[in-house]
């Protein structure tokens, strides 16, 4: 996103391992990672709800943890490693979680699926058989306003039993 | 957490109608590309050399704009241009408004509410784009606001001084003698109800890809309006351009709409498009969600009712007189019938023969109002169950049973309003009795959430129980030709015939492609309804031919005709009614393909599972076969299905009084069970229970999904949800953190029951099953907490019951 500014703006380098591929760049500080992801790396399906951390849309992980993309800037998180839906399918198979997404239904509109998806993900390398008390801690940060949950809450047990602790 | 519907991926054996696909729950194929991550949603469609706008927004809610000066913001080195309201009185048009209003894209010599758009800036990405936006230096004088239904009634200050009135519209319906029956009945219970300010608040914010081509002088602008070849006058009058010129497109996917996107971001499709025109670059605008929230062009209803029920001791309800004032914002727009939509429910689930309805529709320095899933309905709703709970009361018999005893009963179906829309078919007393059953058996019981012991064990921690069934209803697929009663004086109205409505007819394409494969275009844009999925699964029956060989895209707005779209519930019946007819034209047409290539008679030509053949002879082709043979001129087929109110004389009287026809009404019965904790105020659900009825149900799944959110949509409105303003008419709610949405936490456990009794007037037997659950949710969790407050003699009249207002009413009555 920098390259047709004519205007002196700060540029500072970023290196990241974006789904597996290693990233550099030189952006705006100000960049956010959401943003970084989008533009940048092209990978949209990281998604924007609302930019100030509640809808959980944008729900990447790095090193593993679940981060709201939209509330870091890339600079901050140079040197991760930074895993967005995209990295979870190669080709034509779905990742398990997504699986589970697509046969409980739980997705309508989709647009704050890839978020649920990362969050699942992280949630169950931590629980890898969680309760319903576990799934609400872990998904709490992140909305749909399409299913009314239940459903996802289906998907997630449906990944853990098709994960059975693997990924 | 749900008893959902049963699974199936595999293909299932034809039952007798040859039905392989309808009626199961065929997995979505809209769910791959979204899972990976791949959709594009209108948030990622980038054109070359795209640039990008902010808009500058006013921080006041009512003010004289008295210069905007542009001289910063055009010498920022990377600032490509600023768009004022002068440059679009210069060059382009006002978009078209309802009751005689029309409006600037941008804020013209005054500003109407707080975040109203005053100019749009392009720079070469968005972030740089908000820095110059910073630089537009507005001046205002700062009038005073009108910030409630009140206020706007008494005229003191203007929104608009050339009207001389801050009310809007104004109407009254009578059916029967309403004063009668008040005079008459053993009692008059009366009431006051307030609903505030939401809306759909859907996960994708509303934006807009202009790309203005020069060479032909035309516009190419993709959006996420919901109607986009309904609407788009707003857009193409707003450039002053004719409808061809102005190819409004859609990606396969929004990300949710619920009716707030039939208004909410035309004014972003024609500032973009302004903008690639005067640029002849494509410009790219979408709001972010502070935008959405603050002045997004996407709140809806906030009415204040006031009520009575004119009801005799044995409980037999006489007459019901029904008045409310609505906070309409800045300008009516498009959505005004929410306005008049209840009287197609008029007295929804019970048998009211004497009624009157009165609405005034009031302007205010607020944020114009759009569609909202429930369109009007879910407030009327509300309304009449808090009577009926307050009647109970005040008659002292059983709440349920006062219900109970004025259902309209099926034996009255079809049953005709007053107001002459008319109920298709359902057993209202039949669903309450069940209901009623599935709480006692699993709630009422010991260990149960409503077990006596418990109930009694709770209260002593300040924790008060309850539930309160009701039965209430979803009209759908509506004949939207009443829209246009708000344009119509009452003398127009009643020289109004039959031959004047209009039909509001579902369109369809399809092509037969040279591999055999069929791809059908819809004209409507998909929010997560499942659309594609359900019209591949209806032709693919109606084929006989694999949902592999099927696939579906969206006509551009110049392409498509521009009747209607995805509103009102009208999806399952429309598409379901238009899929089928699109079947069998394109039977025909392959029939007669055939029949032109073997120098034979049409008529001994069958078409059935992909094949056509020749009776009596071994002659046949398969459709990858016929593809040479059939023209390619145009579309394979076409079809168009009428809705069935207008073709169905019933519905006539209703068609030619303007006055709203829905042939699919579909109900449900629910139970939330409450527990209100009178020293926070806070109201859990504990549990949900709903009995649903919509007809013939075309996907299990997709009809559970819609259910199980309609029913969260109705809990945030009911507990958590509201478009708050000040006195000074700031919006309070401009983040998520302050318009608080359903979370897996706070949306409890769902059981839910399908009933499936068929619709007689549409071709599928389906019914609309998008919006029962909010209508019905945000009426009967107050009666809920009502009644589990009944032992305090507290109860609440306002939604969303927030902790805040529920401390209120226990400090002042209780305390
Ligand atoms: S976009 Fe990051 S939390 Fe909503
Ligand atoms: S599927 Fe639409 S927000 Fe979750």
């Amino acid at each position: 996103m920098t390259e047709h500014t004519t205007s002196e703006r700060p540029q500072r380098d970023v290196q990241l391992t974006v789904n597996g591929d290693a990233v550099t760049s030189t952006i705006e500080p100000r960049t956010k990672l959401s943003d970084y992801l989008r533009e940048e790396c092209n990978l949209t399906g990281v998604r924007v709800g609302c930019e100030h951390g509640v809808c959980g849309a944008c729900t990447v992980l790095v090193d593993g943890e679940p981060v709201k993309s939209c509330l870091t800037y890339a600079v901050q998180v140079t040197d991760s490693t930074v895993e967005t839906v995209e990295g979870l399918s190669d080709g034509s198979e779905l990742h398990p979680i997504q699986e589970a997404f697509h046969e409980e239904n739980a997705l309508q509109c989709g647009f704050c699926t890839s978020g649920f998806v990362m969050s699942t993900k992280a949630l169950l390398a931590e629980h890898p058989d969680p309760d319903d008390e576990e799934i609400e801690a872990g998904l709490c940060g992140n909305i749909c306003r399409c299913t009314g949950y239940s459903p996802i809450y289906d998907a997630v047990y449906r990944a853990a039993d098709a994960m059975e602790g693997g990924d | 957490m749900s008893e959902s519907a049963p699974k199936s991926s595999e293909v299932p054996d034809a039952d007798d109608e040859g039905k392989r696909y309808t009626g199961t729950s065929m997995r979505r194929v809209e769910d791959f590309d979204i899972l990976t991550g791949r959709v594009d949603y209108i948030h990622d469609i980038d054109l070359p050399g795209c640039l990008h706008a902010a808009l500058v927004r006013a921080p006041h809610a009512h003010a004289a704009i008295e210069e905007v000066d542009t001289s910063a913001a055009e010498s920022h080195p990377d600032c490509e241009l600023v768009l004022t309201a002068a440059d679009i009185e210069e060059h382009y048009q006002q978009t078209p408004g309802r009751l005689g209003f029309k409006e600037w894209a941008l804020a013209h010599d005054r500003v109407r509410f707080a975040g109203e758009p005053v100019a749009m800036v392009v720079a070469a990405d968005r972030y740089v784009a908000e820095d110059v936006a910073d630089l537009v230096d507005v001046s205002y004088d700062v009038l005073d606001p009108v910030t409630d239904v009140y206020a706007a009634s008494d005229d003191e200050v203007l929104l608009h001084e050339e009207t001389g009135t801050n009310l809007a519209d104004r109407d009254e319906f009578v059916f029967g003698d309403v004063e009668g029956a008040f005079e008459d009945a053993d009692n008059v219970v009366e009431g006051e109800y307030s609903w505030g300010r939401i809306s759909g608040v859907p996960m994708e914010t509303a934006g807009a890809v202009a790309d203005y081509d020069s060479d032909t002088d035309s516009f190419d602008v993709h959006c996420n309006l919901q109607l986009y070849t309904f609407n788009g006058e707003l857009v193409y009058e707003s450039l002053g351009y004719p409808a061809e010129k102005v190819r409004l497109h859609v990606p396969e996917n929004i990300g949710g709409s619920f009716g707030t996107k039939i208004a909410a971001g035309a004014r972003y499709c024609a500032l973009a498009a302004m903008a690639s025109h005067q640029l002849e670059r494509p410009v790219k605008y979408v709001e972010d969600r502070i935008e959405y929230l603050q002045a997004g062009d996407s709140h809806s209803c906030e009415r204040e009712y006031s009520v009575r029920l004119a009801v005799d001791d044995d409980g037999t309800i006489r007459g019901y007189d029904v008045s409310f004032m609505d906070d309409l914002g800045a300008f009516p727009r498009y959505p005004l019938p929410q306005a008049v939509k209840p009287l197609s429910v008029l007295s929804t689930s019970y048998h009211i023969d004497t009624v009157r309805y009165e609405y005034e529709l009031y302007l205010t320095n607020k944020v114009p109002q759009t569609a909202y899933r429930g369109f009007g309905v879910q407030q009327h709703t509300f309304a009449l169950e808090m009577t009926l709970e307050k009647a109970a009361r005040e008659l002292g018999v059983d709440p349920t049973e006062l219900r109970r005893q004025n259902l309209v009963r099926p034996d009255e179906m079809p049953y005709e309003l007053p107001s002459k829309n008319i109920y298709d078919s359902g057993d209202y007393p039949a669903a309450l009795a069940r209901i009623e059953e599935l709480v006692d058996e699993r709630e009422r019981c010991e260990g149960g959430l409503l077990d006596p012991d418990v109930v009694e064990a709770k209260r002593e921690e300040g924790k008060y129980r309850g539930t309160r069934p009701a039965v209430t209803l979803e009209p759908s697929a509506g004949v939207i030709d009443y829209a246009s009663r708000f344009e119509m004086s009452d003398d127009e109205i009643e020289a109004n015939t039959r031959e004047d409505v209009a039909s509001f007819p579902e369109h369809l394409a399809a092509d037969l492609r040279p591999d055999g494969t069929v791809t059908v275009h819809l004209a409507t844009s998909s929010a997560g309804q499942g659309h594609q999925t359900v019209v591949i699964q209806l032709m693919a029956d109606g084929l006989g031919i694999s949902p592999a060989d099927i696939d579906v895209d969206y006509l551009n707005s110049a392409e498509a005709p521009k009747d209607f779209g995805a509103a009102a519930s009208r999806m399952g019946i429309m598409l379901s009614g238009a899929s089928v007819g699109l079947a069998d034209e394109l039977a025909t047409v392959f029939e007669g393909a055939a029949a032109t290539h073997w120098g034979c008679d049409p008529a001994d030509v069958t078409y059935a599972d992909g094949a056509v053949t020749r009776d009596g002879g071994g002659d046949s082709l398969s459709l990858a076969d016929l593809a040479e043979f059939v023209d390619d001129d145009g579309h394979t087929a076409t079809y168009g299905y009428e809705n069935p109110a207008f073709d169905l004389p019933e519905f006539d009287d209703a068609l030619v009084d303007k006055l709203p026809t829905y042939p699919g009404t579909a109900y449900c019965a629910d139970a939330p069970i409450v527990e209100v904790d009178v020293n926070t105020g806070h109201v859990d659900i504990l549990r949900y229970y709903s009995l649903h009825d919509c007809g013939t149900v075309l996907n299990p799944d997709i009809v559970q999904g819609q259910v199980e959110g309609a029913i969260a949509h109705g809990i945030g409105g009911a507990l958590l949800e509201e478009f708050a303003y000040d006195d000074s008419g700031q919006p309070l709610a401009v983040t998520m953190f302050d318009y608080l949405l359903p979370s897996i936490t706070n949306v409890p456990e769902m059981v839910v029951e399908h009933r499936e009794t068929p619709s007689p007037f549409t071709v599928t037997g389906a019914k609309g099953a998008g919006e029962g659950g909010t209508i019905s949710a945000s009426a009967v969790i107050p009666t809920s907490i009502n009644a589990a407050l009944e032992p305090l003699g507290v109860t609440v009249d306002t939604v969303p019951v927030t902790p805040d207002r529920l401390r209120a009413k226990l400090r002042d009555e209780v305390e």
